[in-house]
């Protein structure tokens, strides 16, 4: 990664972003965060809470405009949500009528491409992540974890530049949380893409990501980029955490994030 | 823990936690209800506990019911209900459920249409009576027309409260995948609002059978409501019961029939 040339997918430049109160008090959520997301890496970005996480995910995703600063995709400035990066939430908001081929379909089937090659492509990503026998399962019988491989295949169908990940686990129980982790970055990795994770858990943000953005307390702000470099032997998420290097990165995030224990929100 | 919950499970089984009497067991106690209830009701008519003229007799309810249907008069007045309600039911329903969801489509026209629909929805429909007589005039079409008015506010209202009702979160992700209003439409708010319209046609066919009987009551010359209300008219308690058992049993009927087709299409 590190000895490639960079070419920059996602660039934030200095974007701020400030709510009014209502009550003339204005919020500023974070000022002037900037930083680029590099083809084929996946960015981490921990905070405490309270920074500003999901609002910067929203600017990124196009769905809020920035009082300041811009984002751009292939240097396109992001205005409006326009299917120019796929995201994957906490809920896996898969739709409850439709069958787990359906449901992977659907993003193909809005951007127009014909039924018959949605189809082919949502199956050959069923077929290769572990779902296949599922297809035609309703969302109400899988498990948590399952219904999140579906939301991921969703994202993955129409081969998004940037993918977005906002706390994808975080619902899910520990044991399906690792196994979908591991899945995820390696899904990510040996297709190319590159992702941002946002996160609150920075045992996922090391596990899972090439650099790793700190923001501070409100007003948010970059406070640290941290590069994991782990070892191929690291490289699973349930070894990794044995690695003392892991442990290194853990204590450095932590110190970075400043937690005040029991004063937290 | 996990295991101290485990031999609950095994000392008491899960059906016997929620109480659940078997099908049969209430079958039997429905059964029982019913006959007990018209068993003391004869009783009370035959002991002069209560005047039969003041609240009829079942075994009188029983043979009148045997001669109305003998000579087939009966068929002809639920006949009539029956077609009345479900047809009134099938207008109002349909074109109430399709405009409630069209009103998702726009926001303004939905926050502009909104005190209407209230104040519509607030007037005993038994107020318009004479506005439908003189448009409908006092045939059928009159009565299919009061169901069918009654079923279309309903529908609208339930139908429209269903589409504000769906995740958000599934219309965010719609739009972030690129989807425009329509599509969102046909890809999400109709078919999640199915759950709705399925209620709206259980509660519509009450409302379907009230549009007809009262239809009936202001003016007919035939149908269920038009039979009780002569029969009242006449003191004949009897007749009357015969009446309103017929239109129980028409909801049962009607009821049941919605009930197959709700398990069959949701979700």
């Amino acid at each position: 990664m590190v000895n490639k040339p960079q070419h920059s997918v996602l660039t934030a430049d200095k974007v701020s972003m400030t709510f009014n109160g209502g009550t003339d008090k204005e919020v500023i959520a974070f000022r002037n965060i900037s930083f680029e997301l590099y083809e084929g890496e996946t960015l981490a970005i921990v905070g405490p809470s309270g920074c500003g996480k999901s609002t910067l995910f929203n600017i990124i995703a196009g769905l809020l405009t920035p009082t300041s600063g811009s984002v751009s995709v292939d240097g396109e400035i992001v205005s409006g949500a326009r299917g120019h990066v796929g995201y994957m939430l906490q809920k896996d908001l898969l739709l409850p009528w439709r069958s787990v081929l359906d449901n992977v379909t659907i993003g193909l089937e809005i951007k127009g491409v014909d039924a018959t090659s949605a189809r082919n492509t949502a199956q050959s990503l069923i077929t290769s992540y572990g779902l296949g026998g599922f297809e035609s399962a309703l969302p109400k019988s899988l498990s948590g974890g399952m219904r999140q491989r579906v939301a991921f295949m969703r994202t993955l169908a129409l081969d998004p530049k940037v993918i977005l990940l906002d706390e994808p686990f975080s619902a899910l129980d520990f044991q399906t949380r690792l196994i979908l982790q591991g899945d995820v970055k390696r899904i990510i990795r040996s297709r190319g893409k590159s992702a941002i994770l946002v996160t609150h858990d920075i045992g996922e943000a090391i596990s899972m990501a090439d650099r790793v953005l700190v923001l501070s307390h409100r007003p948010g702000s970059v406070k640290a980029i941290h590069h994991i470099e782990l070892d191929e032997s690291e490289q699973d998420p349930v070894a990794m955490r044995r690695s003392t290097r892991f442990n290194q990165y853990f204590d450095q995030i932590w110190e970075n994030l400043d937690i005040q224990i029991g004063s937290a929100a | 823990m996990a295991a101290k919950e485990t031999a609950i499970q095994q000392v008491i089984p899960p059906a016997k936690i929620r109480f659940r009497a078997s099908k049969f067991r209430i079958l039997w106690y429905q059964v029982a209800c019913i006959v007990g209830l018209f068993a003391a009701w004869e009783m009370a008519v035959r002991s002069g506990l209560a005047p039969v003229y003041l609240y009829g007799q079942p075994s009188g309810i029983l043979q009148k019911a045997i001669t109305l249907a003998k000579d087939g008069e009966l068929f002809v007045h639920l006949g009539l209900t029956a077609f009345e309600a479900v047809t009134g039911f099938l207008i109002g329903t349909t074109l109430g459920s399709f405009a409630g969801l069209s009103l998702w489509l726009s926001d303004t026209v939905a926050r502009i249409l909104r005190p209407i629909i209230v104040a519509i929805n607030g007037v005993p429909k038994i107020a318009l009576a004479p506005l439908i007589v003189v448009w409908f005039g006092v045939g059928i079409s009159a009565k299919v027309a009061i169901a069918a008015s009654l079923t279309f506010i309903v529908a609208l209202i339930t139908v429209y409260q269903g589409t504000q009702e769906i995740d958000q979160d599934l219309v965010r992700m719609m739009r972030s995948l690129g989807a425009k209003r329509r599509a969102i439409w046909a890809k999400v708010i109709i078919p999640g609002s199915v759950p709705w319209i399925m209620s709206t046609l259980r509660l519509n066919i009450g409302f379907a059978m009230i549009g007809a009987v009262v239809g009936e009551y202001i003016s007919a010359k035939q149908g269920l409501g038009h039979f009780i209300y002569n029969a009242g008219a006449l003191y004949d308690l009897n007749a009357v019961f015969v009446g309103i058992f017929c239109l129980m049993i028409l909801a049962l009927v009607l009821d049941f029939i919605l009930v197959k087709f709700e398990e069959k299409y949701k979700w």
